[in-house]
C-alpha cells in the first residue's frame, strides 16, 4: 500500500480511536473549547461549558444544580483528567459522585473553609493548570454572604481562568457572576418523580427545567434519576 | 590477584569485614556480612609480595579485633573457597589454584543440592576428584552444568568481581557566619543549598522522595521539618517552595545558625508518553500546588475521597491526592446524570410530626413545612459489633419546595435531616 494513503489511514485510526467527542487531547493537540456536561438537552442548548471562562449554574434548592455539576465532573474524570470541587460548606457527597460515575481518585475535594479562602484556592488551582474543570460550590452560601464578597474578586478570578484551559463552574442559589464568554444556566423549580404507592414507593428522579443564555434564555427539560 | 576474607565467628558489626576490605581497596564485593572479596590489582606498588600483603591484611584484622580467614589467590573462586575452608592466611601462587583447591571437600564449593547429592552418590568427596573427571563425561551426564562445576573446582572464574557500592548520602550543611532571622533570608540560603543537592541527585539518576530540613537555632535547639510530597522531585524550585510553605506554617522561634538538608533518594521515574493516552499532569507541579493548599489539605480536610466498604451512611475517608496515570477505556459506558445528595455534616436535628406513621410536618432550623409527598421508610442498620447504628430513611418533598432525605435514628428515637437532594 502506498505511503500517503497508509499515513492517512493511520491518522484516521488514531482519530476514530477517540470514541467520545470530548476525550482529553492527545499530546500536542489543542483541546476542544467546550466541556460538556453529559446531559443531552443542556449540551444541545449551550453546547458545553467554555474553557477559560467562569460559568454559572444557579437555582433554588432541589432544582438539580448539584446533579448537573456532578455530571460534568464525572464525565471529565472518567475521561482521565483531573477535576476539583471546592466546597466551603462541606456539602459534597462522595457516594453521589461515585454513583454519577466520577472517578474519585482524580477528584480533589477541598472542604470546610470560608468563602474568601475558596476563591483563593480556586486561583491556586487555576494557576497550576492541571485541572480540566473546577466547581466552586457556593450553593449553600446565603445571598447576603455572597454579596459581601468584593466584586473585584470575580473579575480577578475571571482574568485568572482566562489564561487557562480550565472550565470554572460556579454553583449558587441565585445569579452571582459569569465571565464574558461563560455559560449561564438557571435551573427552575423541579418536579420530583415518584413511582408506586404505599410502602414500596420510591423517588425515581427529578424533572428539572433549565434556562440558558443571557439575553433571550432558551428552556429545556431533563431528568436526573435517583436510582 | 584477589583476596578473600571470611569470619567463621560472629562479627562485632555487619559491615566490619567490608570496612576492613575497603581500608585496602575500594573494589570490594560483599556476600552479606561474610565472606568478602577484594580486588587487589594495583597494590603491588605498596606490598611487594603476596605474603607481605596477606600479612598486612591479617594484622589489620587483628587490630580491629576481627577473627578472619584471609586467602590471596589469582582467581575469585579460589580466594573465596580458600577463605571459607582454610583458617588463618592462605596464599596461592598463579597457576596453583587447582592444586590448592584439590584437597578441599566438595561442600566448600556450595553446590546446588541436586548436584551435590549426585556427586556424593558417585563417590566423589574432594574437589580434586571432581577436577579429575573427564569433561565430556560430565557434560553427557549433567549437561552444561557439569563442565561449569568442574571449572569452579579448578578455581576458574566464571564472572568478574562486581563491586558493592557504598550507600550514598545526600546531605549538606551550611554554617552561617551570623544568625539570620525570618524566612526571606532563609529563602536565599535554601536556593543556594538546594541547587547543588538536586544536581547531585540528578547526576546519580535519583530524585528526592523526602527532604529533612534541620535548623540549628541560636538558643541551641533544633527545628526539624520533614517534607514528603506526593511525588519525588529533583527540582530545587519545587523543594524551596515546599520548604518555605512548611516553615511559614511552623516557623522557627529564634534566629538560625546553621541549616542542614538531608534528602532521601529514590530512582528517578521515567515516563514513556503514549500517543493514544491522555497527557498526564506533572507530579512535581501537583505536589507544589497541594503544598500551596496546605491549609485545606492539613488534617484531612482536602484530598481525594474514597468510599469505605460499609453500609454506614457517609462512610468515606479523604486520602492524599495522588492520582495514578489514567488508563481510559473508550468502551466504558458514559457516566449517567443522577440526583445528588448535598449532605449536612453533622446531620441536622429535626422535629417531625407524623400522621399514621408517615412524616407529615418537618421543622429543622431553616428547613420546614408540611410534607407534600414521601417515599419510605427504608430501614438499615449495622455496626452492632462496634458503634451500632440503626435508621429509618425517608425521601420527602416539602409543600414549600425542596427534596430532602430525612431519617429517624431508631436507637435514640430522634429525627435528622441527612441532606438535600439536588
Amino acid at each position: 500500500m502506498p505511503a500517503a494513503p497508509l499515513k492517512t489511514a493511520l491518522e484516521e485510526l488514531l482519530k476514530t480511536r477517540r470514541l467520545q467527542l470530548e476525550q482529553p487531547p492527545l499530546r500536542g493537540e489543542e483541546p476542544r473549547p467546550l466541556v460538556r456536561s453529559g446531559i443531552a438537552p443542556l449540551d444541545n442548548l449551550i453546547r458545553g461549558f467554555p474553557r477559560g471562562q467562569l460559568s454559572e449554574i444557579s437555582g433554588t434548592a432541589s432544582s438539580g444544580r448539584t446533579g448537573v455539576a456532578l455530571s460534568l465532573l464525572a464525565r471529565a474524570s472518567a475521561a482521565g483528567v483531573l477535576v476539583a470541587w471546592i466546597d466551603p460548606a462541606d456539602r459534597f457527597d462522595p457516594a453521589s459522585a461515585a454513583a454519577c460515575g466520577a472517578v474519585l481518585e482524580r477528584l480533589l475535594w477541598l472542604r470546610g473553609r470560608p468563602l474568601a479562602d475558596s476563591l483563593s484556592a480556586a486561583g491556586t488551582l487555576l494557576g497550576a493548570g492541571l485541572f480540566e474543570a473546577i466547581v466552586l460550590d457556593f450553593a449553600a452560601a446565603a445571598p447576603a454572604e455572597l454579596r459581601r464578597l468584593p466584586g473585584s474578586a470575580w473579575i480577578r478570578l475571571q482574568r485568572r481562568v482566562a489564561c487557562t484551559r480550565t472550565a470554572l463552574l460556579l454553583l449558587a442559589s441565585e445569579h452571582v457572576a459569569t465571565g464574558p464568554g461563560g455559560a449561564r444556566v438557571e435551573l427552575q423549580a423541579a418536579r420530583p418523580r415518584w413511582s408506586g404507592n404505599g410502602p414500596g414507593r420510591l423517588l425515581r428522579g427529578l424533572d428539572a427545567t433549565l434556562a440558558a443564555g443571557r439575553h433571550a434564555p432558551t428552556r429545556a427539560s431533563f431528568t436526573l434519576h435517583a436510582l | 590477584m584477589y583476596g578473600g576474607l571470611h569470619a567463621p565467628d560472629a562479627l562485632p558489626s555487619e559491615g566490619a569485614l567490608v570496612e576492613l576490605a575497603r581500608s585496602f581497596t575500594p573494589r570490594v564485593q560483599a556476600f552479606g556480612a561474610t565472606p568478602v572479596l577484594m580486588d587487589l590489582a594495583g597494590l603491588g606498588r605498596v606490598y611487594k609480595t603476596s605474603d607481605e600483603l596477606g600479612n598486612a591484611i591479617a594484622r589489620a584484622a587483628v587490630a580491629r579485633a576481627l577473627q578472619a580467614n584471609v586467602a590471596i589467590a589469582p582467581s575469585r573462586v579460589a580466594a573465596l573457597v580458600l577463605a571459607r575452608a582454610c583458617p588463618g592466611l592462605t596464599l596461592v601462587a598463579p597457576g596453583q589454584e587447582a592444586a590448592a583447591l584439590a584437597p578441599l571437600p566438595l561442600e566448600c564449593l556450595e553446590l546446588p543440592q541436586a548436584h551435590a547429592a549426585l556427586l556424593l552418590r558417585w563417590g566423589l568427596r574432594t574437589l580434586g576428584e571432581l577436577q579429575a573427571l573427564p569433561s565430556h563425561g560430565l557434560f553427557d551426564r549433567l549437561g552444561a552444568a557439569g563442565p561449569r562445576l568442574q571449572r569452579l573446582a579448578c578455581g576458574e572464574d566464571e564472572a568478574p568481581l562486581v563491586p558493592t557500592l557504598t550507600p550514598e548520602s545526600f546531605a549538606t550543611t551550611l554554617e552561617l557566619e551570623w544568625p539570620i532571622d525570618g524566612l526571606e533570608p532563609l529563602s536565599f540560603l535554601l536556593a543556594r543549598v538546594l541547587q547543588p543537592l538536586c544536581e547531585n541527585l540528578t547526576g546519580r539518576g535519583c530524585k528526592a522522595a523526602a527532604l529533612e530540613i534541620e535548623l540549628r537555632l541560636e538558643d541551641g535547639s533544633r527545628h526539624v521539618q520533614h517534607l514528603k510530597p506526593a511525588a519525588p522531585s529533583a527540582e530545587p524550585r519545587t523543594w524551596r517552595t515546599l520548604a518555605l510553605l512548611q516553615l511559614e506554617a511552623d516557623p522557627p522561634q529564634t534566629a538560625i545558625e546553621a541549616l542542614t538538608l538531608r534528602a532521601t533518594p529514590t530512582p528517578a521515574r521515567f515516563v514513556q508518553f503514549s500517543l493514544l493516552d491522555p497527557a498526564q499532569p506533572s507530579p512535581e507541579k501537583l505536589a507544589e500546588t497541594l503544598a500551596r493548599l496546605i491549609a485545606w489539605t492539613r488534617d484531612g480536610k482536602g484530598g481525594a475521597p474514597r468510599l469505605l466498604d460499609s453500609h454506614r451512611p457517609d462512610a468515606f475517608v479523604v486520602e492524599t491526592y495522588a492520582p495514578e496515570p489514567a488508563v481510559v477505556d473508550p468502551r466504558a459506558l458514559a457516566p449517567s446524570p443522577r440526583l445528588a445528595l448535598r449532605a449536612f455534616r453533622p446531620p441536622r436535628p429535626a422535629v417531625v410530626r407524623t400522621n399514621g406513621g408517615f412524616p407529615a410536618f418537618l421543622s429543622a432550623g431553616g428547613i420546614g413545612g408540611p410534607v407534600a409527598d414521601r417515599a419510605g421508610p427504608w430501614r438499615s442498620s449495622g455496626g452492632w459489633w462496634d458503634v451500632a447504628w440503626s435508621r429509618e430513611e425517608w425521601d420527602i418533598a416539602l409543600a414549600s419546595g425542596g427534596l430532602y432525605r430525612i431519617f429517624r435514628d431508631r436507637l435514640r428515637d430522634c429525627w435528622f435531616v441527612e441532606g438535600e437532594l439536588d
